[in-house]
């Protein structure tokens, strides 16, 4: 969305040719009114985060929710304490640590069974047959549902946790690989037929790179599920993690805990989420291609 | 594009295999379980899981409510979830795409709210509604509300610019040209929405049941656990799953019964 924005911008300043004519375009100075101000994008975004902040605030201070609620300052006091303190044996970078690892492993894991499973399926009419049926049982299981199974499979420990971030990023990888190769558009496929490449051309060079983008869309959504995953998780039972720090906050009724969890998460979550589009930029910069368009 | 509808007849072996391939699951399933690999009391064969499913429909014990009661709450909670995430989001969404003041004044708290997993909101809802049916529903509603909202977004962003303009040059006003042309061309994405949100639902109602609940799916889940009784555990995920995939088969088809006047 903002690379769009930018480039619609980009363009706007620069003078747009098209066919035989030239379109000058100036921008119009438009006289500074409050009107303007009032109305301007960013300043209604500081506007409202304040208000929001300051409402906060008011009804944390006010004791409606008793314990339910802190003020945001207490928040940030809370976790300025937890980078230094131990909180059951950990600091926060600790905790964060902890399911930032269960991520990885699971991440890892899952992703380099299903993609190339997912590319198989799509290739193979023989592979989808067998593969595609038991998958379609799994599909409309909601991955939280595994927790209990987990845990009665693999006890409480690392491995209950990092098999339900399997099973939660399982599915995305795999579907989005295998869209990605079935929705490339045919005339590619003909492209490299009139050419006269044989079908392990067509695989390496129109199948694999055109559903590149596919692919790392599906490891974007399955990333944000396996942050849910991990949550879910480390909600249920385990004794270390950022869903551990919400926990406790949930036992002693300690808002500050519970809330600075979900900030950290979803910090944590949107700062894994730019390493996969870094990671997209350098392994497929056709992709690129697209966005500036 | 100039193709031509070719009708490819199958080979046998693709026909069966699908069939083939189920078959053995569920013969391996049971199998590995009969024979004692997996011991049963971490796993249940499916003929054990079907069993108690029939002995649910009638039986309350031992978790207080038979599958029937179990998936009309979780039911109820779903669709409760589920509408006022439609009801809020896309209007919000479609607002906050055509008018820069609602953009100005939502897009902080939204992307705020946005990358926080609903079930890491479930101990403040613990904490604010306690653990009956509003809580869940709010968890479920988070759940739904940030697709509805950024596929409305987007739909409405996705607005031919060339139309807009020409609307302009007629003299629509902002009103005008939000309600005849962003609307109507958002409206693809927003059905799009619809499903999605269904699946953001459903998986959250599961969530929440999991923490806080006394009657639902999840819940049944939860007590197969606790009473160590896999059959249980597996009867609740699969019957989660099943509704699930029905009421994504129902939204399906509304969808494509709304689209039909559109798509052509």
């Amino acid at each position: 969305m903002v690379e769009m924005e930018e480039g619609i911008q980009r363009l706007g300043r620069q003078d747009r040719s098209i066919a035989n004519e030239v379109q000058k375009s100036v921008r119009e100075r438009r006289p500074l009114t409050l009107r303007r101000v009032i109305t301007n994008e960013y300043f209604l975004h500081v506007v409202s985060s304040a208000a929001f902040l300051y409402l906060w605030h008011e009804v944390a201070a006010s004791g409606v929710f008793k314990g339910g609620l802190c003020t945001p300052w207490e928040v940030v006091v809370r976790f300025r304490g937890l980078l230094t303190d131990t909180l059951a044996g950990l600091t926060l970078w600790g905790h964060i640590g902890a399911s930032a690892q269960r991520i990885a492993i699971g991440f890892v894991l899952a992703s380099v069974v299903a993609i190339p499973l997912g590319l198989f399926m799509a290739l193979n009419p023989y592979v989808n047959a067998v593969v595609k049926p038991v998958f379609d049982i799994f599909k409309p299981m909601p991955p939280i549902a595994w927790v209990s199974i987990a845990i009665l499979w693999f006890g409480v420990g690392e491995e209950s946790k990092i098999f339900i971030i399997i099973i939660g990023t399982f599915v995305p990888c795999l579907l989005n690989a295998y869209n990605g190769i079935r929705l490339i558009e045919p005339e590619l496929y003909d492209v490299i037929k009139v050419l006269g490449g044989k079908r392990w051309n067509e695989i390496l060079q129109v199948s694999f790179p055109a559903s590149f983008p596919a692919i790392f869309a599906g490891l974007q959504i399955s990333l944000s599920l396996a942050w849910t995953c991990v949550l879910a998780a480390e909600l249920v039972a385990s004794r270390s993690g950022l869903g551990f720090i919400i926990v406790q906050g949930m036992k002693f009724t300690d808002a500050a805990l519970v809330i600075g969890g979900m900030v950290m998460i979803a910090l944590v979550a949107w700062v894994s989420s730019l390493l996969i589009a870094g990671l997209e930029k350098l392994l497929c910069p056709w992709r690129r291609d697209i966005r500036d368009l | 594009m100039a193709y031509e509808e070719v009708k490819v007849r199958k080979p046998l072996g693709l026909i069966l295999l699908p069939f083939f391939s189920i078959f053995c699951f569920f013969g391996a399933w049971e199998l590995i379980v009969r024979l004692g690999i997996v011991p049963a009391t971490m796993l249940a064969a499916p003929s054990a899981v079907g069993n108690l499913f029939v002995e649910k429909l009638t039986n309350p014990n031992p978790d207080g409510a038979t599958i029937l009661v179990h998936a009309w709450v979780s039911m109820q909670e779903a669709f409760l979830g589920y509408l006022l995430a439609l009801g809020i989001g896309l209007p919000l969404g479609l607002f906050m795409g055509w008018f820069g003041v609602v953009r100005g004044i939502a897009r902080p708290i939204f992307e705020l709210i946005r990358p926080i997993p609903p079930i890491a909101w479930i101990p403040l809802t613990v904490f604010w509604f306690g653990i009956g049916l509003w809580g869940k529903v709010f968890i479920i509603w988070l759940g739904g509300v940030v697709p509805c909202v950024i596929n409305a977004f987007v739909g409405v962003r996705m607005t031919n610019p060339t139309l807009i303009q020409m609307a302009r040059t007629y003299g629509a006003s902002d009103w005008q040209i939000f309600k005849t042309l962003c609307v109507p061309s958002a409206l693809p994405m927003v059905f799009g929405a619809l499903q999605i949100a269904l699946a953001s639902c459903w998986t959250n109602l599961v969530a929440a049941e999991l923490l806080a609940a006394d009657q639902g799916l999840g819940y049944l889940i939860t007590m197969g656990r606790r009473l160590a009784l896999p059959d249980m555990v597996v009867l609740g995920m699969v019957s989660v799953g099943v509704m699930g995939a029905l009421i994504g088969m129902v939204i399906d088809q509304v969808e494509k019964r709304l689209l039909a006047g559109i798509r052509r």
